[in-house]
């Protein structure tokens, strides 16, 4: 996906606030991007724009190999969409939930519960859900639709150190599993570091740097002396 | 078997203080009642008022069995009801209509909006005498002042179900390539079941305050005739009768519909209905 002169603002108060200033990005289709940032440097708007929920005022978003089935009008790809909330319907089961975007695919159920975790709960309502488990099914949603691309806006966010850790280690068995393309958005640096392998920093509404981390092989070790490196170079940075 | 025999004793006693709740409740209502009619006998029996202003219990539930016993009363109820639920059910499909109006196309709003609010201060009973003229004294004009007292609380909390459903989880229908008509009825309608419910419910109260307004358009029989005829005749005994039984049976339908509002969330509960 290559995003050239991409530009967005926003009017606040009556006065125009930009928020992307002319951002110039190629994503890597395979791989787990990274965009990282500090609060309000433009990564959630980035996130929607791609995702198609908003409309650039300036610049291209262009998939390497435009696939026109139609399914998604702006892009011409199929994108998955997980947002910082799991935006469950409440009324529905998760079983229900998992299916909401896509119809008569009954078949692909189990395996997503089994992928996800939510084996036995397919029943239960979101609100029986732990936080966690409620994410998971927003993932295993996001999944169900067989999208090409998996956008995430900090899905992972809201959740205690323990769980965060371990959704990210989920994440990367999906990815294993099934090689399918995500951009994942956070500040978290740690959390880039754990499942990046190509990391973008975001600052002032344009692509500041990237970091391509495609040869240091899952599971990571944050301590290890050239993450502590990278660390610490990001933390100096930002 | 021994966590068979726990849950089942957890559910008799779960059930029994559900029951013993009930009862509780039950009686204070009870006490309630029995210490109006003591009020009322009271008062009655003071003689400061006659018995044509206030006339006491026992004859005001004589006038009201004699009614029952000739089936009068069944007659007069069976009526209001048929118009009570035509006036409620033309009002619920005109503000489901509405509603959905708003959530497709909210800028429509703007062309109507102020007709409609200017609608809902004016009093039905106030259009009496225009209706009688553009509607005669048939059924039609009574529908209408039924239609007119309980359309707009309906639609005020159906257009606030559909209106202020989440800007996120359309966001979600978004995502998934939802055309707008499929993100109304998988998203919209049915986040606004509450408030459609709540609205329905408030709408059927109204239906019945309403029924004396539009029984006095030349009416024959109901309840709100009944009553009327009643003052006519001087017989306070059965107007406060008309007036008892009009309170009992908008709370019976209010009990009965909460009844069905219970069965329906049990279907969504169970069922995840789609």
């Amino acid at each position: 996906m290559k995003i050239t002169d991409l530009k967005k603002g926003y009017q606040v108060s009556g006065r125009f606030l930009p928020v992307l200033k002319g951002l110039n990005l190629e994503v890597e289709e395979q791989g787990i991007t990274v965009v990282l940032g500090r609060s309000g440097c433009g990564k959630t708007t980035l996130l929607r724009l791609i995702a198609g929920l908003e409309k650039a005022d300036l610049g291209r978003i262009q998939w390497e190999e435009p696939k026109d089935d139609g399914l998604d009008g702006r892009t011409g790809h199929k994108t998955g969409v997980i947002f910082q909330e799991p935006r469950l319907m409440p009324w529905l089961t998760v079983e229900k939930n998992i299916l909401f975007g896509v119809q008569n695919r009954e078949q692909n159920l189990q395996p997503l519960l089994e992928l996800t975790g939510l084996a036995g709960f397919e029943k239960a309502r979101p609100s029986q859900l732990s936080g966690g488990m409620k994410q998971r099914a927003a993932l295993a949603r996001a999944l169900a639709y067989e999208p090409d691309y998996l956008l995430m806006d900090e899905p992972f966010a809201a959740l205690d150190y323990f769980t965060r850790a371990q959704m990210q280690q989920e994440l990367l068995n999906i990815y294993k599993k099934q090689k399918k393309g995500i951009l994942f958005v956070t500040h978290s640096i740690e959390e880039a570091l754990t499942i990046g392998t190509h990391i973008v920093v975001l600052e002032n509404g344009i692509c500041e740097r990237e970091y391509h981390l495609e040869t240091l092989a899952f599971p990571r070790d944050l301590l290890s002396g050239q993450l502590i490196e990278l660390k610490r170079e990001l933390i100096e940075r930002m | 078997m021994w966590q068979r025999s726990l849950r089942m004793r957890i559910v008799t006693a779960m059930n029994d203080r559900e029951i013993n709740g009930a009862v509780r409740r039950g009686v204070k209502t009870a006490v309630g009642i029995l210490i109006l009619l003591a009020v009322w006998q009271a008062a009655a029996r003071t003689g400061i008022w006659s018995a044509y202003v206030l006339p006491p219990p026992a004859k005001v539930a004589k006038a009201l069995a004699g009614m029952v016993e000739s089936g009068v009363l069944f007659r007069h109820i069976g009526v209001s009801f048929r118009r009570v639920l035509e006036g409620f059910s033309i009002a619920f499909f005109m503000a489901m209509a509405g509603g959905i109006v708003v959530s497709q196309k909210p800028f429509a709003e703007e062309y109507y909006g102020g007709f409609l609010e200017f609608m809902r201060n004016v009093p039905p009973i106030s259009l009496i005498a225009l209706l009688i003229l553009w509607f005669g004294i048939g059924e039609t004009s009574k529908i209408i002042i039924i239609v007119l007292a309980s359309f707009f609380p309906m639609y005020l909390n159906i257009r606030k179900g559909f209106v202020s459903g989440s800007r996120n989880l359309l966001e979600v229908g978004t995502v998934f390539g939802l055309s707008s008509w499929q993100k109304f009825c998988r998203i919209i309608l049915p986040s606004a079941v509450p408030d459609i419910l709540v609205g329905m419910r408030i709408g059927l109260g109204y239906s019945w305050r309403a029924i004396i307004g539009a029984e006095m358009i030349a009416a024959a029989s109901g309840l709100g005739y009944l009553i009327l005829d009643a003052q006519q005749m001087s017989r306070s005994d059965k107007v406060i009768a008309g007036i008892v039984t009009i309170g009992t049976v908008g709370i019976l339908c209010d009990k009965l519909f909460l009844l069905v509002i219970h069965k329906v969330a049990k279907i969504w509960e169970e069922g995840g209905t789609e």
